[in-house]
């Protein structure tokens, strides 16, 4: 079994997020980055549970700076055997899908697995175009995966229930909570992980489709309003005028 | 930010002040590279942060109780001692053979500091690494083989029994004894011991008690106290005869259980020999930097959880207006606005940050003195020595006023349990009892450090100190702070030269009559080269950085030490005006004044 775990860095939850003069590019000066947790908690996890049980390799894959190493370092860390790294800043979706994917398609991994999306910028995308390029089934948000043989079992969070799924490898996931449990590195993975091998290629020439033109940060939420509780008309006044909800 | 500790401020001790990513040049750490150590602070708080930090109330509010020979403690204590051990920080420092991962000290004890200030129940594990480490540096293998991979593995919890009724600060007068047997090395242990810490709870499979007593027939005094490995159950499963008479009840760490023991009540405990007999008080006392270092780091990691608690609810809380604005219709302020609140978290913060730098600072001069060859080794080996006693004493001491101060900038949220600050009050005192009372440090530092080797460790430390006052002055927006510290040290020659002319004309008694207020005065002047040495960096690095981030974290430090070097640093004054003093007035007064 050949897997093939896509990790990428996001800023850590606390990190104040800021864009430089004329908002088209995010400032990463001061930013403390950690592994994005849906490709790290769920993923990569997942993916050294299926290698424990049914044997094989997981690889990791990410499309990044020298600086991603560290990121790397970790999932390696928590157990993972080799990485690649694809040496470009991962500019879109659709840049990181399509250098993925140039790698993938001659290493003939049976399984490529991903977070259901990375916490910056929420896009849940890669997945799909990865298995687009790819040509292969993806099945997006699965909350569980069992395989058996060549064909692999998933669970999938759907509205008011859940939805199981049957395909046969290889395909890609995206995973979501409930997939597995968040692995910590013990000193002893941190030690190996030193000498565990990364690859470094370089990305293959790609012209993107979009461009970002602006950001903006969400406006200010606006402090909370206290109303007496004998003054019901003001509060009905403020839910139907302020908050727009009546 | 995490709500209990700062892991910004870790590496810039780690890296920045102390550059430990350099110790890999020791064959034996190898593998610790700065990545390395960032990746271990980054799991230590993870472990934290999910099976430690969120559980730390419910550990206080749960009521440990021992019944039918079973001592039942919070069973998350059981997810917290495995996660510890599983994360490879139990015995650590020990090497591959031996079960350990070869880290340096300096990480190790910052994964510490970060596991107690999730709680104090983190002591657990760390008192089974002490217990470990010292069968593996003297026990024989048998006993290597037998016990430690349990212990490491966290199934086993480790005590260190040292304390009796009647021998607390005062060692030598044990009397635990121990009886020959036929089987060589394998003793009957009989006696008591009091206050044991981690001493029974059902959170593990067996407790392994180092346990000091005296063969029949050895030397008074602290030259005939052997060490014995003595466990609850024997390897054989069946009942050791080390029963618990009780759990004693505290005012804090209420889960972190102090039993009272009794061995060999029935007559068949018993002890196996740990090194050579006679050996007893030298083997721990070996292990004793370890222990008071850790003690310094629990006390360090509850003052940084008070800390943080109560910077979130200065910058959370609106309460009145500053002093020239007296229309009432306009908004409140946050209280982190006002003087005298940034005044109580300026004075928590210099007593963190200094404590938890010197804390790692001595950690490293431990590899140092464990690895490193001639010079440097000696040099960090007398560091070490001399300011153990300052690495247990200043934060402990010093955490009780941090920890108040704490307190008082949530007012009455601060004394109440919706908040967590009466809970880390409760628990910060024992740190300056346990380990040795602060007494017991003074009188160590005093009669026994600063006269060791004619002087030589604290003729090490003017020069290490002497170093930074040198690259101080030359920079530009610190050099006041270096001739402040400059005139500090001069006045701890002058009185350090006053005291050991005593020690050669007057009674030990004399000399040593103010060692306390030596101590207090001492560690005034250290942690205010630990503030220097810090400030010297941050005022170099504030103008490379680029991210506001940044410069606001270098910043604060420089902030921090003119607060430290203006409100605290001045207080070695008056302790050195009153040692100055002839009068004697403890030692003539006669205990009956104080009816
Ligand atoms: C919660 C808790 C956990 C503990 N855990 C452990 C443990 O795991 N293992 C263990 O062995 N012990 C443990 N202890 C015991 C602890 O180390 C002792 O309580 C401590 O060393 C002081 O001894 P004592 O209580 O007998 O006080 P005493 O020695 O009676 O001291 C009383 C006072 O007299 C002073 N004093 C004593 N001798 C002198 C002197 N020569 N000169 C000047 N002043 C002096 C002391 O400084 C103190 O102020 C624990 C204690 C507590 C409370």
């Amino acid at each position: 079994m050949k897997i093939l775990v896509c990790v990428s860095k996001t800023p850590d939850t606390t990190a104040k997020i800021s864009f430089n003069a004329d908002n088209t590019e995010f400032q990463s000066a001061g930013v403390q980055y950690i592994m994005n947790p849906y490709d790290e908690w769920y993923a990569l996890v997942r993916a050294l549970e299926l290698k424990e049980t049914l044997g094989g390799t997981v690889t990791l894959i990410n499309v990044g700076t020298a600086d991603d190493e560290q990121v790397i370092r970790k999932g390696l860390a928590i157990g993972g055997d080799d990485a690649v790294r694809i040496d470009a800043a991962p500019k879109s979706a659709l840049f990181v899908a399509k250098q993925i994917s140039a790698h993938a398609k001659s290493a003939g991994y049976d399984l490529i697995m991903l977070g259901k999306e990375t916490i910056d910028y929420n896009g849940s995308e890669v997945g799909a175009m990865v298995a687009e390029y790819m040509d292969m089934p993806y099945v997006s948000y699965a909350t569980k995966l069992d395989i058996a043989g060549s064909t692999a079992t998933l669970m999938r969070d759907i509205e008011g229930g859940e939805e199981e799924i049957e395909v046969d490898l290889p395909f890609v996931l995206s995973a979501a909570k409930g997939m597995a449990e968040q692995r910590i590195p013990n000193m002893r993975g941190i030690m190996m992980a030193k000498s565990k091998p990364i690859q470094v290629i370089p990305a293959v020439p790609f012209e993107d489709l979009s461009v970002v033109t602006s950001y903006e940060l969400p406006k200010a939420k606006s402090g909370v309003k206290l109303v007496q509780p004998e003054n019901m008309d003001e509060l009905v006044r403020l839910l139907h005028e302020e908050a727009k909800v009546i | 930010m995490y709500s209990f500790i700062s892991s910004r401020n870790i590496r810039f001790i780690l890296h920045e002040v102390l550059n430990a990513g350099d110790l890999n040049r020791f064959p034996f750490f190898r593998d610790y590279d700065k990545d390395a150590m960032d990746m271990a602070i980054e799991a230590a708080i993870q472990i934290t942060s999910s099976n430690i930090y969120p559980f730390n109330k419910a550990f206080d509010q749960f009521k440990v109780t021992h019944v039918n020979g079973v001592t039942h403690v919070h069973p998350q204590l059981k997810h917290l001692i495995k996660s510890i051990a599983e994360g490879g920080w139990i015995c650590s420092g020990a090497s591959f053979e031996n079960g350990g991962g070869q880290m340096p000290e300096v990480l190790s004890s910052a994964g510490r500091l970060i596991f107690y200030a999730g709680s104090c129940n983190s002591a657990y594990p760390f008192l089974t690494s002490g217990s470990a480490n010292l069968i593996l540096n003297f026990g024989s293998d048998e006993l290597k083989s037998a016990f430690v991979p349990r212990m490491i593995a966290g199934e086993w919890q480790g005590t260190m029994a040292l304390t009796e009724p009647q021998a607390g600060s005062s060692l030598s007068d044990l009397s635990t004894s121990a009886t020959r047997t036929e089987k060589q090395g394998t003793f009957h242990i009989s006696g008591q011991k009091i206050y044991i810490s981690g001493g029974d709870h059902n959170c593990a499979d067996n407790i392994i008690h180092l346990t000091l007593a005296r063969i029949k027939g050895a030397p008074s005094g602290t030259k005939g106290i052997s060490l014995f490995v003595v466990p609850k159950y024997k390897l054989d499963g069946s009942f050791n005869d080390v029963k618990t008479a009780g759990i004693y009840g505290k005012m804090g760490q209420k889960n972190y259980t102090a039993a009272h023991l009794m061995f060999g009540e029935s007559g068949i405990c018993e002890g196996y020999l740990v090194g050579e007999e006679n050996q007893g008080l030298t083997y721990m006392f070996q292990m004793m930097n370890e222990a008071r270092i850790g003690t310094g780091l629990l006390a360090a990691g509850n003052i940084s959880a008070a800390y943080y608690a109560s910077l979130k609810y200065a910058f959370e809380r609106p309460q009145g207006r500053h002093p020239s604005n007296k229309d009432i219709t306009t908004p409140q302020v946050l209280i982190i606005e006002h003087a005298d609140v940034k005044r109580m978290l300026l004075l928590q913060k210099s007593i963190l940050e200094g404590s938890i730098a010197l804390l790692l600072q001595a950690s490293y001069w431990a590899d140092i003195a464990a690895h490193g060859e001639g010079f440097e080794k000696e040099n960090a080996h007398l560091l070490l020595e001399l300011l153990t006693p300052v690495c247990k004493c200043y934060p402990s001491e010093m955490g009780i006023i941090s920890v108040k101060n704490a307190m008082q900038v949530l007012g009455g949220a601060g004394y109440c349990n919706d908040f967590p600050i009466e809970q880390y009050f409760r628990e910060i005192p024992i740190n300056s009892i346990y380990e040795g009372t602060t007494t017991i440090h003074g009188i160590d530092l005093l009669g026994r450090k600063i006269l060791m080797k004619q002087g030589a460790a604290l003729s090490a430390l003017y020069v290490e100190i002497g170093k930074d006052l040198d690259a101080a002055l030359k920079i530009e927006g610190i050099s006041l702070y270096s001739k402040k510290l400059t005139v500090a040290v001069q006045k701890l020659q002058q009185i350090t030269k006053h005291l050991t002319d005593l020690a050669i004309n007057e009674r030990p008694e004399v000399y040593l009559a103010d060692a306390t207020i030596y101590l207090e005065g001492f560690s005034q002047i250290v942690i205010g080269w630990i503030w220097l040495k810090q400030a010297i960096i941050a005022q170099e690095k504030i103008t490379l950085v680029d991210a506001v981030s940044e410069q606001q974290f270098y910043s604060g430090k420089i902030q921090t030490m003119k607060y430290y070097f203006e409100y605290e640093l001045p207080k070695y004054v008056p302790a050195f005006e009153r040692l100055l003093s002839n009068s004697k007035i403890t030692l003539e007064t006669n205990p009956l004044d104080l009816l």
